[in-house]
């Protein structure tokens, strides 16, 4: 098998700007699709929020327990090693320059308007979005979301809003709490790598004013709460053929996430300054 | 306790049969370029547009940052770019990687396994570390370098934009490379090469551990994502770390 040689694909020559094109046509139409079916699903969530017996409250305090249960291991993990990795880098500055006191500022403001809401919400569409795409996707493959409409229930009022609020919750908590132990981990190695005093970074981080900074930031894991849970529930609920389908929606959900993140973070940015 | 420590040896595991696999890759050379082609081909519009909102943002806040304390921006531009090739390019290139071809990674190998694709190998006498994993790993391996470059490239461009555009800054004076040693570049180099030994080795590796249908395949996938993301940054730090005790 291994040492098997395929014939070349004949190429067809006829239709040369044709085939060239094409690939970029089919791009732009799956990404309306993928924008627009999200647009939709973000209307429908909206429209059964403001219904009477809008959500199913059991079902809201499961998904926060269960979303803040799976990330907040990970979410510590990253941020301790984040937090860390900001003042390394600026290690080679600081003794170039012998600032020491500009530590704690530099890392304190990236922690809090760019790297942590950034980092923390990677993960967390890793952890949380991702799951939440293969547990969407198996239940559409074994029917049971068809079983749901069956039985009278709106799978949006039932799945999908109780997701959305609990990611938006879990993902503020979430960074409100990464923010503090990546500036946990950065202190730690401000004083094992840098040799620079503890003290100097905490002093840094305290006078250089950064609550508008960390509000930022939250106003940031809003948003990619939001963004993620929107995203992960409209590639679940599109699943279709078997365990395949299922892994390449998981793909396709952590990928567009991605780039919610960045768009959403940069935008979110120049409209707060 | 004991199953935790066999999980955290399985990698390692893994890793070590790849490598001791790797001469076969002379005889797939043309599945390894398939793969290279599919790595590639599935990342580069994703990492270019997540890479050039970074260098938009990055250049932003720098200029924005500087604003308060300096009246000139000269400097932006100059470690912009030097933080670019050494710690925000390959980590958050890698990042994208660990979403994409990670991902990508366990679902095929995951849906392989639950269809017993990967048995019926075994039973053909294929090594399926050396038929699915060799070719992935050098794939990614060569890939991910290539992508930090394209992706520094593409960020240097959109951050230009903005120095240039929002903040006024002259375009020869932005783009400098006064901030960038040689040694940055082998640190971000030095990156690449971990970022792309991890990613498809704990892809590969959840991918084999997917049991149980269509279920067992999405959480192999989420496990990839999860394991991979947080082993580049886990990476990045005892990299950073070293270069900087080392004083590169």
């Amino acid at each position: 098998m291994s040492g098997t040689r395929m014939p070349e694909e004949p190429v067809d020559d006829g239709s040369a700007v044709g085939a060239s094109v094409a690939p970029v046509g089919r791009a732009i139409l799956a990404a309306c699709r993928v924008v627009g079916g999200m647009s939709v699903l973000q209307w429908r969530i909206v429209r059964s929020m403001l219904s009477p017996r809008a959500f199913d409250y059991d079902e809201t305090v499961r998904q926060l327990f269960k979303v803040g249960w799976l990330s907040v291991g990970v979410v510590v993990a990253t941020a301790l090693f984040v937090g860390a990795l900001m003042v390394i880098s600026s290690g080679n500055f600081v003794k170039a320059t012998g600032a020491t006191s500009i530590v704690g500022w530099a890392a304190g403001t990236a922690v809090f308007s760019e790297v942590g809401p950034v980092l923390i919400g990677l993960m967390f569409s890793g952890r949380v979005g991702a799951n939440n795409t293969a547990e969407l996707g198996t239940m559409v493959i074994t029917d049971q979301v068809d079983a749901l409409r069956v039985l009278g229930i709106d799978p949006i009022a039932y799945l999908v809003v109780p997701r959305f609020l609990a990611m938006i919750v879990m993902l503020v908590l979430l960074t409100c709490i990464g923010d503090i132990f990546a500036l946990i981990g950065g202190a730690i190695a401000c004083q094992a790598v840098l040799g620079i005093d503890m003290r100097i970074y905490w002093h840094g981080v305290l006078e250089s004013h950064l609550l508008d900074e960390f509000a930022m930031g939250l106003v940031k894991g809003f948003f990619f709460g939001g963004g993620i849970s929107i995203v992960s529930c409209h590639w679940g609920l599109r699943v279709s053929g078997g365990a395949q389908g299922v892994g390449r929606a998981v793909n396709n959900s952590v990928v567009t996430a991605a780039i919610a993140i960045f768009v959403v973070n940069f935008f979110v940015t120049v409209l707060w300054t | 306790m004991n199953a935790r420590a066999t999980q955290l040896r399985a990698p390692f595991v893994l890793l070590g049969a790849t490598v001791r696999a790797l001469p076969s890759v002379r005889r797939s050379y043309r599945r390894v370029v398939e793969s290279m082609f599919v790595v590639g081909n599935q990342s580069v519009v994703f990492i270019a547009v997540t890479l050039a909102f970074l260098g938009l943002i990055l250049v932003y806040q720098g200029a924005y940052q500087a604003q308060k304390v300096l009246p000139d921006l000269s400097q932006v531009g100059m470690i912009f770019i030097g933080t670019m090739v050494r710690t925000f390019g390959p980590t958050i290139v890698a990042l994208m990687l660990a979403t994409r071809v990670g991902a990508g990674i366990a679902a095929e190998l995951g849906s392989m396994v639950v269809t017993d694709q990967v048995e019926a190998m075994k039973v053909t006498n294929t090594d399926p570390v050396e038929y699915l994993v060799v070719p992935r790993f050098v794939a990614s391996l060569l890939m991910t370098v290539v992508l930090w470059v394209f992706g520094v490239l593409v960020a240097v461009f959109a951050g230009t934009l903005m120095g240039t555009m929002r903040f006024g800054i002259q375009l020869g004076t932005f783009l400098s490379l006064a901030g960038t040693q040689p040694a940055d570049v082998g640190v971000g180099l030095l990156k690449c090469v971990a970022f792309g030994i991890a990613i498809p080795i704990l892809s590969a590796e959840s991918g084999f551990r997917a049991s149980g249908g269509s279920e067992g395949v999405g959480w192999a996938t989420t496990r990839a994502v999860v394991n991979s993301s947080f082993a580049v940054i886990v990476l990045d730090f005892l990299i950073s770390t070293l270069a900087y005790v080392a004083g590169w």
